[in-house]
């Protein structure tokens, strides 16, 4: 087939350029109608034939579980992202928020503020508390000072690591009340926390986006930004609230992962901000904003983990796993593109 | 922050009081990375080293950042600044011999802490050995596990020198028990996170299998024993060891969830400050308790190329008193 279609290209130009448009048409009709939810079918296929633990409720448990701190981290950035924004800094806030929540939870003497443990809820907010200021000083410099959004959150990836240090002195916040770590631990009928919270967050964004007046408004920021402030719709608040959205997710990210790892840990949610984009860009959303859905970032995030899991069980190489996303993350734009040159 | 705000103070110190403090020699210690307790307990046991609270010699640490740049830098500055001796714990082996080199052609002495360098010219080193290290943790796995059954290892930076010391004691030990299976061995680069999802996947590929778990640091080892309860299972069928001794790890053994091995950063970096006065000062004796609670590591006049601090098992018995430490 190979040197057929060489030989008519070699031939003929018009021929050429025709098979290779009807070539990218297929693919792009391909990645319209299964696109990313196909990728991530094949590879379970791919696992469950080949590791007779992958299909397993136990490992679809680990899956969910290990999918969802990136999984939230991931549908915050999908708003950002909508508006034609980025979120470096998610992977310092989750460290952060997760050091000043959990001195609230602590039990130990010397890491927790005076009068700690307090009530799991007063921790959580406070964790909570922490990534919205973190995400509406982001906000106010992109939105109100129309700094760069990479270059706000760059900047705020860098402050927040150095004031999560300040605050926690380098050291682990250790002795978690029961309640706190129940973020992480507990589960509901067999399924963990972590999980749960992950669903709750990923029906909530959907709803927002497809439902109400401020998702349209999201979809109409990063569309095209002019049109939307013709049109009446308060952009700078709109990115303003995407800030502070991903902000207060990281936050909560950033507390599951305390509660997961039984201290809240400085170094934590180093290049988290990574894998969150990279689901974000895998699930389909444009970088060039407005163009994007929740369910493709859920579906990114599912991916990634599968995938690693996958790679996990047969017993590949840690570093082959980072290839292996990496190759995953160009292919899903590439897909993406396709799709955009058919619309 | 307190450790911060000391070095800062030093540093005003220095600059606002250099004529007060004309004769007391300065000591730069570069060292690679100040975000992990590790090198906080280190760092803290510096500026308590009873010469430092006497006021015979001022010391400024320099955090080099995780980077070897950082670190030439910090030597490039010291050595402007005419420090009189520096203590160095490089963030690897390879990198680092420059930063030695450029110190010894100005005259100043390197003395090494921690973390080998790969250069003929320190005046001499205080460390562990890190292959020690590695043989006695798998060595409290295997006779746990009676010298039959599957083990993983959970490695640290693959090509980082504590992750090749350790693993080839591991390796020795493991060659005692020829019966035990390595049944998995990947790194999770010394997190405990990373290390939480690799045992929760090792679980669901190898059930029932797995009876030690061999972590080349514990924050791993602390990742494994999360994720053996989040897959509802019981921690004490389980023989896990890590290295290290810090503060969650030796509540973990106090649990009897775990073992660990404390390296004694404290004497690491007292040891060494001892030494680099020694090299200013030839008439100088050390002053640090720690010669006195290791009668195995002799000072020797400060004339030895390598001190050798031990290691120490944490056991039911010292870990309250370890504990109390940390306080």
């Amino acid at each position: 087939m190979e040197p057929a279609g060489r030989s008519e290209a070699m031939a003929e130009q018009p021929v050429r350029s025709g098979t290779a448009r009807s070539g990218r048409a297929m693919l792009a009709e391909f990645g319209q109608r299964y696109g990313i939810l196909a990728a991530l079918v094949l590879v379970c296929v791919g696992l469950a034939l080949s590791n007779e633990f992958f299909l397993t409720q136990r490992n679809m448990v680990n899956v969910l579980r290990q999918a969802s701190i990136n999984g939230i981290l991931a549908i915050g950035m999908t708003f950002v992202i909508l508006t034609r924004g980025i979120d470096l800094s998610v992977g310092s806030v989750v460290a952060l928020a997760g050091v000043v929540s959990a001195s609230f939870a602590s039990t130990s003497a010397t890491a927790a503020v005076s009068g700690a443990p307090y009530p799991t809820l007063l921790a959580v907010a406070m964790g909570l508390g922490t990534g919205i200021l973190a995400g509406a000083v982001n906000g106010w410099l992109v939105a109100r000072h129309k700094v760069p959004a990479f270059v706000v959150t760059l900047g705020m990836l860098s402050a927040a690591r150095g004031l999560t240090l300040i605050y926690s002195g380098g050291r682990p916040v250790p002795g978690l009340s029961d309640g706190y770590r129940s973020l992480g631990t507990a589960d509901l009928f067999g399924i963990p926390m972590p999980v749960i919270l992950f669903a709750a967050v990923f029906l909530g964004a959907w709803f927002v986006l497809e439902a109400t007046r401020f998702g349209r408004h999201v979809y109409a920021a990063g569309g095209n930004p002019h049109a939307a402030r013709v049109s009446g719709i308060r952009v700078e608040n709109v990115r303003m609230a995407v800030y502070v959205i991903s902000g207060a997710l990281a936050g909560l990210a950033g507390m599951i992962l305390a509660a997961r790892t039984g201290s809240a840990l400085p170094q934590a949610g180093i290049a988290y901000e990574l894998d969150a984009i990279a689901a974000v860009v895998i699930g389909g959303t444009s970088l060039a904003g407005g163009v994007g859905r929740v369910t493709g970032t859920l579906i990114g995030a599912l991916l990634i983990a599968v995938v690693n899991n996958g790679l996990d069980l047969m017993g590949v190489e840690s570093y082959y796993q980072q290839v292996i996303k990496g190759g995953l993350i160009v292919a899903a734009v590439m897909l993406d593109q396709a799709r955009h040159r058919a619309d | 922050m307190r450790t911060l705000l000391r070095t800062l103070a030093l540093a005003t110190a220095l600059a606002c009081g250099t004529a007060a403090a004309a004769d007391v020699p300065r000591i730069g210690a570069a060292v690679y990375g100040l975000n992990a307790e590790f090198m906080q307990i280190w760092a803290a046991a510096l500026e308590d080293h009873p010469a430092v609270r006497e006021g015979l010699v001022n010391v400024t640490i320099f955090d080099g950042r995780y980077n070897a740049l950082v670190q030439q830098e910090q030597f490039e500055t010291m050595i402007t600044q005419g420090f009189d001796a520096i203590i160095f714990v490089p963030i690897d082996v390879e990198a680092g011999a420059a930063a030695v080199q450029a110190a010894h052609d100005a005259g100043i002495p390197v003395i090494g802490s921690n973390t080998r360098v790969n250069s003929d010219l320190l005046t001499s080193y205080v460390g562990s050995d890190d292959v020690q290290s590695g043989y006695l943790q798998a060595r409290y796995v295997l006779d746990q596990i009676g010298c039959t059954g599957g083990v993983v290892i959970l490695e640290g930076p693959i090509g980082q020198s504590a992750q090749i010391q350790r693993l080839e004691g591991n390796l020795k030990a493991l060659a005692e028990c020829p019966d035990v299976e390595i049944i998995a061995q990947q790194t999770a680069n010394w997190s405990r996170a990373e290390a939480q999802t690799l045992m929760e996947n090792w679980l669901t590929a190898h059930p029932g299998r797995i009876a030690g778990v061999i972590g080349q640091n514990d924050e791993m080892a602390l990742g494994a024993i999360e994720a053996i309860r989040a897959a509802g299972q019981d921690v004490q069928d389980f023989a896990i060891a890590g290295i290290d001794g810090v503060t969650d790890a030796l509540r973990a053994v106090k649990a009897g969830d775990m073992a660990s091995i404390l390296q004694d950063g404290a004497a690491q970096a007292q040891g060494a400050l001892d030494l680099a006065m020694r090299a200013i000062q030839p008439d100088y004796q050390p002053m640090s308790a720690i010669w006195e609670q290791y009668p195995e590591m002799p000072w020797n006049d400060g004339a030895d190329a390598e001190y050798n601090v031990p290691w120490t098992p944490v056991t039911e018995e010292n870990v309250e008193a370890l504990l109390a430490l940390r306080q």
